[in-house]
């Protein structure tokens, strides 16, 4: 369920967040969770990410962290800092894991007020409260993910406000 | 391909069965819609929803919904993809498509294009769609091996599909009440609601008879798919699986 709900944000934020994913095109990274029994594989392709866990493909770089950690690259937290520390393990190509990293961080910006451009402001505040909770997490949950997933949920049950397309066709 | 198939619990010759799945959809079309709620509580629109959620598809995307019926999934992809993307409702039986444009008419919805088609032989380019849907189509569906490959074929690089379908439930409680409602209760309401009682105990049959999750998934993989996983829904009663064209 975690990985439905995680590629659901990431992808949401992504194309919210314009952001380019050109650059890791037919890349697969590997998240493994130090603490938690989750890994990961992100595939990016076709201009989004898949987040499916089939370790059974070989992949291009493997991270190795903690959840905390991972939730700290979303806030900004730098790779080489995080890398120095230990708290980061990477196996491979190093500039994808990089690429990837300063993808998420470009993610963070005012996701909120960024999003309202796009979304309107009830999937911006849904956003923004996902956000809001990523943050929480790291300090409170035992279970990050699991919080992420209920507020996630909690976003895809309320969806946008419905809009009713012209076909400017005929 | 072998010269019998089944047609719910029946065996019939290969060739007779897409006419027969024909016959049940003419017959449920103009009621298909009542009933979809009512045997399901609704919980269709749910598993619906969560499948349009997990499909990744964007703005300016190519979306082919196939076996689409009265269109609902073509209904939120429209709305996702905008005006500079491109949806196609597709289904082999005439009657379930009229029914489609007219639920895409009444509800507002314009620039769906409509396309009668079978699952098996898809009359599309190779590489044309970011994502190819399929919801409770694809048990109806005579060789569905050769449907995945036709999927995987008109899917870009990258591109993606999903399944949405009644599957295995593992809970021995969810398996009983289920297969009490499926047999006694869906068809008694088929005949009382549609005046077709065989048609909903074929589609009670068919449900038993399609492949459980893992086995379609190595269906899915075995087509040519890079990835495929699947997502239980209601205890299992109901599965998205997501294959993704590496
Ligand atoms: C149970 S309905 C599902 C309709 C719609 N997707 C939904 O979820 O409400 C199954 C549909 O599959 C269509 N169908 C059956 N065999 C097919 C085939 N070989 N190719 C395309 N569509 C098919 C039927 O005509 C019918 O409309």
């Amino acid at each position: 369920m975690q990985h439905f709900v995680l590629e659901q944000a990431l992808n949401f934020l992504i194309q919210n967040g314009d952001v380019n994913l050109e650059p890791l095109d037919q890349k697969i990274i590997r998240f493994s969770l130090k603490d938690l029994p989750l890994e990961v594989d992100f595939v990016c392709t076709n201009n989004r990410i898949f987040v499916v866990n089939d370790i059974n493909n070989v992949s291009d770089v493997d991270i190795k962290l903690t959840a905390n950690v991972f939730f700290a690259l979303f806030k900004g937290e730098d790779l080489t800092d995080l890398l120095k520390q230990d708290k980061i393990i990477i196996h491979g190509d190093v500039k994808t894991a990089q690429l990837l990293v300063d993808m998420l961080q470009a993610v963070d910006i005012d996701v909120e007020e960024t999003l309202s451009q796009y979304t309107g402001d009830i999937v911006a505040h849904e956003i923004g409260k996902i956000t809001g909770e990523i943050k929480k997490i790291t300090q409170e949950s035992s279970n990050p993910l699991e919080a992420l997933k209920d507020s996630v949920s909690n976003f895809l049950i309320n969806p946008s406000v419905p809009k009713t397309y012209k076909n400017n066709k005929h | 391909m072998d010269n019998t198939t089944h047609f719910g619990f029946k065996d019939v010759a290969t060739k007779d069965k897409q006419g027969m799945v024909r016959g049940v959809f003419d017959s449920v079309a103009s009621k298909y819609d009542l009933m979809n709620d009512v045997l399901s509580f609704g919980a269709h629109r749910l598993w619906k929803r969560y499948t349009i959620a997990s499909s990744n598809v964007k703005t300016g995307d190519k979306v082919l919904d196939i076996a689409g019926g009265t269109g609902d999934l073509a209904i939120e992809f429209r709305k996702k993809v905008g005006d500079s993307g491109q949806v196609v409702l597709s289904d082999i039986n005439a009657a379930m498509l009229g029914e489609g444009r007219k639920n895409l008419t009444n509800k507002g919805i314009f620039g769906v294009d409509f396309v009668q088609l079978n699952a098996q032989y898809l009359p599309f380019e190779d590489n044309t769609f970011d994502c190819v849907s399929i919801a409770f189509g694809l048990r109806n569906v005579t060789d569905k091996d050769q449907a995945l490959r036709e999927m995987r074929r008109i899917l870009k690089p990258g591109g993606c599909l999903l399944i949405l379908e009644f599957s295995t439930t593992d809970s021995e409680f969810l398996k009983k009440f289920y297969d009490f409602y499926s047999f006694n209760i869906m068809p008694k309401l088929g005949e009382i609601i549609a005046d077709d009682k065989d048609s909903y105990q074929y589609l009670a049959e068919s449900i038993r008879k399609h492949p459980d999750q893992e086995t379609l998934k190595d269906m899915v993989l075995e087509a040519g798919f890079g990835f495929c996983e699947y997502h239980n829904l209601s205890g299992g009663i109901v599965a998205l699986h997501k294959g993704i064209k590496a």
